[in-house]
């Protein structure tokens, strides 16, 4: 298992190096720091702001390499540093030390926004995960137990309708019905202080397991009925024992082994918080820090979250892996 | 199951929906209630640094943190005018021999900071012109890296030096005194200019100037130190996140992406509630505040919305004492017709035009070929720009459209001034012909004659409104291409010079002074240093303008100021568009005293009533008792129906 894991480690090397010079491409060859500059300062900044603001952020620097590549010389290169001053070692660098520097709009430390972050994020997502884990189980079960009846038809039908609605209408009718005509939660806003927190998480977390829930009620569903036509149940059935204990007990303890899999890639990525919701709902996580970030042509906040949300990801798989190691035995990680 | 339904239902009924914070007090000390405001707004700060932040989100928490020497009048706004704060009176102009200038200024006596722990005791000490100097010093330190320092190094005695000097030893020098700014005695100093600039009044009432203590720079570091309980290790916040001024409140809580709070500096004495100035149709209203010590209000909210959807759905529960009308909201909050609508009406809430200090412009390249050489040509292009129905369309008819460069409220707009090349397309057919295209052709090759306009045309509504602007032209018979930029593109090329028309140029005012617009046809500054995109030269109105800048507003003024308005309007080095307005919405309680739009805000002066804010929230709040029912009805249902299911099952 150790090795396992070490040789997962390695293999996320490269994966990792991709990510670090795809960002780059995009951040610093298609739209060059200058162009950044100037959207950042706006149009009133004069060009020795522009090139005070490159300097500050070391981005005044050659691209590639400090000195001659090819035959061009990089007009930015600067005589007496060493070849590997450039714009590119320098990132790769910050990214690979997790260094990630000063935000390009806010100029606060990366690092520190994503501190601040985490907690909001977690706070909404933790839960919202949670409470749909459970509920997605439950709701599944009960589809389940009353299978191929009116009932079951209707939930699927459910499922798929909830499958098919875009994030935004939940959350415009969820601020506007739920919120406003029907004034229960508060339609914007974040605290944390205990029970304020909760009093502005209810809508947001409702809204984020309901969004969900479509898609996982339909396949623990069918993960279920997969489990319910093995001949262990059939043998229990013909023994007498009964649906309730039969579905509560036998097929959700070895349907649960698939469940767990399949969720546990997701729980590192809990972290990056939720785009959409965080910024919908005001609440000061990661997810709305990196969609403020796009929306302001902050590269360097981006890029940051583009590898912390790689590495997460990584994370994810290799505790899936794991996790199908412990969970069924037969599973050998050679 | 059931058991988890009813309890969430139960919960729901009891949470609320009420966004904002509990107030930090119910009450006043004297037994009246504490008054609360609540505010939007849809950014962070950049900074709270005074001499550092530029940003409109920076200037308006720093409009309530910091006082300025001078601030703008609340309510003169035809024109905008500047009046003492911190100084006693309007500074000292004096005119020397060698041509340089001198402004005596003297700040009002026993203006205290605001209380802070970076003070002695956590009391706030009397601010002195040592403070003032220091902060204009922190104008030339590198490290600060103040915006205002290369317009005001031009002007100000030493104030370049000072940086150049400290960008060559790595550090700034507090302990030299700064050429321009000379300390007569503990109320009184002068500032020394190298050349007449009467515009330094303005600055005077940016919070640039604003006096700082240093021991509050000193102070908030941005490290750990023993300040917590039994001296364990806390970071001190940086001084940019932390400032401490003479403002009539100071800045209890800043969550980033989140919310705001302030309250009321119980020292505050600075100013009272102006007794002057008041526009007729607000004087009554406006009256019973004279004189009164400010701010009025005792907290200030303010929720930071980085998505706008939420803000009319919080204005309509009445958590917001007032919003911007945007366009996702306008169908909702105002008719056709230029009214609230009626469900707004009924509320008692006033819908409030705000006229921006702006003006938009199509530029023309004045050094192309083809359009620099002719101003028939560009006259015609001008009259064939239908500004009217472009802002009707596009923005709800709200915004006027633009006659002129400056926009009203500054000394020398005319409001019947108007544009002589202005949209009349007979007209533009006819100057077309004259400028030897006739009907669009080339009169010479006997080709349709073809410009190229360069835009910011990236969503779906700024294509639109691009689209329009070629349509228009193309009426006279002529070819345009756009050409779709982003916004650094842009810049580029108008950097560069490399266009022929640019279309959504503009101008919002640093100052409301003829000189911060007309500076921008001046030939001195072509871009990339300066803002003349149109590279308009014409040495009769640079004179003109250096004349005119550097004069007081008197008549004469007055003539060169339309002597100016005149060349730009017959040589047509750009199009005018218009000047950006829009709507407020305002509830019954907190009607606006000030709609200054150079002031962010002017919350010191804003007033509230938090008794009728309390009885129309909850009318308007009211929750139905039937959801819990219908949700515990439902999961019962499933419930009896899995039992029944269970019980006339097959296998």
């Amino acid at each position: 298992m150790f090795s396992y894991i070490i040789r997962r480690l390695l293999y996320a090397i490269p994966i990792l190096f991709g990510v670090m010079l795809i960002t780059f491409l995009l951040f610093f060859i298609v739209q060059p720091p200058e162009f950044r500059a100037r959207a950042i300062l706006g149009e009133k900044a004069r060009p020795k702001q522009v090139q005070d603001w490159l300097h500050d952020h070391g981005y005044d620097k050659p691209t590639y390499i400090n000195g001659r590549l090819g035959v061009a010389i990089d007009k930015r290169a600067t005589p007496g540093k060493p070849f590997y001053d450039s714009l590119f070692v320098n990132q790769m660098k910050r990214l690979a030390t997790f260094d990630f520097g000063l935000s390009d709009k806010t100029g606060l430390p990366i690092a520190q926004t994503f501190l601040d972050g985490v907690g909001p994020s977690l706070c909404l997502t933790l839960p919202a995960f949670v409470v749909g884990f459970f509920m997605a189980v439950a709701l599944s079960l009960y589809q389940v137990f009353v299978r191929y009846s009116a009932l079951d038809r209707f939930g699927i039908f459910l499922c798929v309708a909830c499958m098919s609605l875009p994030p935004m209408i939940y959350m415009f009718v969820g601020q506007s019905f739920l919120a406003l005509q029907l004034p229960y939660f508060p339609a914007y806003g974040f605290d944390l202080h205990g029970w304020s927190t909760v009093k502005f998480l209810l809508l947001p977390v409702s809204l984020m397991v309901i969004m969900n829930l479509g898609y996982d009620v339909r396949l623990y569903r069918t993960i279920f009925l997969e489990e319910i036509t093995q001949d262990y149940v059939r043998t229990a059935l013909a023994k007498g024992v009964p649906q309730s204990r039969l579905l509560f007990v036998h097929v959700l303890k070895n349907g649960m082994i698939s469940l767990i899999t399949l969720v546990v890639a997701h729980l590192p990525l809990l972290i990056m918080g939720s785009l959409l919701m965080e910024n919908f709902f005001g609440i000061p996580g990661l997810g709305n820090a990196l969609f403020h970030a796009i929306q302001l042509g902050d590269a360097a906040m981006v890029n940051a979250f583009v590898y912390l949300g790689a590495i997460l990801y990584i994370v994810g798989l290799i505790l899936t892996d794991i996790c199908y190691a412990f969970a069924d035995p037969r599973i050998r990680l050679s | 199951m059931l058991a988890l339904a009813a309890l969430s239902a139960l919960f729901i009924a009891g949470c609320g929906n009420d966004p904002n914070l509990e107030p930090l007090h119910k009450t006043r000390a004297d037994g009246s209630p504490w008054e609360v405001r609540y505010a939007a707004m849809p950014d962070d700060p950049r900074s709270l640094d005074p001499q550092f932040a530029y940003d409109q989100m920076s200037h308006r928490l720093l409009e309530m943190v910091m006082d300025t020497l001078l601030e703008y009048h609340p309510f003169k706004t035809d024109p905008y005018e500047v009046m003492p704060a911190l100084l006693e009176a309007m500074p000292q102009r004096s005119k020397n021999a060698d041509g340089t200038e001198t402004y005596t200024c003297k700040l009002k006596r026993g203006i205290p900071f605001q209380d802070d722990p970076c003070f002695p005791g956590g009391k706030g000490r009397e601010c002195t012109v040592r403070d003032i100097e220091y902060a204009w010093k922190r104008m030339a330190d590198p490290k600060v890296e103040c915006p205002a320092l290369s317009a005001l190094q031009d002007y100000i005695a030493g104030l370049g030096e000072a940086y150049d000097a400290a960008k060559k030893a790595g550090k700034f020098d507090y302990s030299k005194p700064l050429e321009g700014f000379e300390i007569v005695d503990d109320q009184t100093f002068r500032i020394h200019l190298l050349k007449a600039y009467p515009q330094i009044v303005y600055w005077m009432a940016m919070q640039f100037t604003s006096p700082v203590p240093p021991e509050a720079v000193a102070y908030y570091d941005g490290h750990e130190h023993p300040d917590g309980p039994h001296g364990k290790m806390v970071q001190r916040p940086e001084f940019k996140w932390h400032p401490v001024g003479t403002g009539a409140y100071h800045m209890v809580e800043y969550k980033p992406a989140s919310r705001v709070r302030m309250v009321r500096n119980p020292n505050y004495h600075t100013v009272v509630f102006p007794s002057d100035g008041y526009p007729p149709e607000r004087a009554d209203f406006l009256r019973q505040f004279a004189g009164m010590p400010v701010p009025l209000v005792d907290e200030v909210q303010i929720t930071i919305f980085r998505e706008t959807t939420p803000i009319p759905i919080l204005f309509k529960q009445g958590y917001l004492d007032g919003m911007g009308v945007g366009k996702d909201a306008y169908d909702r909050t105002v008719t056709t017709t230029h009214e609230l609508t009626p469900e707004f009406k009924a509320r008692g809430v006033r819908l409030e035009k705000d006229l921006d200090v702006s003006t938009f412009f199509i530029s023309l390249n004045m050094q192309d070929p083809v359009l620099g050489t002719n101003k028939k040509l560009r006259q015609a292009l001008s009259c064939a720009y239908d500004g009217q129905s472009y802002v009707d369309i596009f923005w709800n008819g709200v915004a006027p459209v633009a006659q002129q460069l400056m926009p009203p409220g500054i000394f020398g707009y005319d409001k019947n001034y108007k544009n002589p090349y202005g949209y009349d397309l007979e007209k533009g057919k006819k100057l077309l012909a004259e400028a030897g295209y006739p009907n669009g052709i080339d009169s010479k090759t006997g080709r349709q004659l073809e410009l190229t306009m360069d835009s910011s045309a990236t969503g779906s509504e700024e294509r639109q409104m691009t689209e329009f602007v070629q349509k228009g032209f193309q009426q006279l018979g002529i070819r345009v291409n756009v050409v779709e930029d982003n916004f650094a593109q842009l810049l580029a090329k108008e950097d560069n010079g490399n266009f022929q028309i640019l279309d959504g140029t503009g101008w919002g005012a640093d100052y409301p002074d003829p000189e911060n617009f007309y500076m921008l046809f001046n030939s001195r500054n072509f871009p990339p240093e300066g803002k003349n995109a149109c590279r308009y030269k014409n040495p009769e109105f640079d004179k003109v303008f250096d004349q005119m800048a550097t004069m007081d507003n008197t008549p004469e003024r007055l003539e060169l100021v339309n002597k100016l308005r005149g060349m730009l309007a017959e040589d047509c080095p750009q199009i005018f568009n218009f000047h950006k307005a829009f709507y407020t919405v305002v509830q019954p309680w907190a009607r606006r005293t000030s709609t200054n739009m150079l002031l962010e805000g002017a919350m010191k002066y804003q007033q509230v009533d938090p008794v009728m804010r309390a009885r129309l929230q909850k009318e308007w709040n009211r929750t139905p008792a039937w959801p819990p029912y219908v949700l515990a009805f439902l999961v019962a249902g499933a419930v009896g129906y899995a039992v029944w299911f269970n019980r006339h099952r097959n296998v």
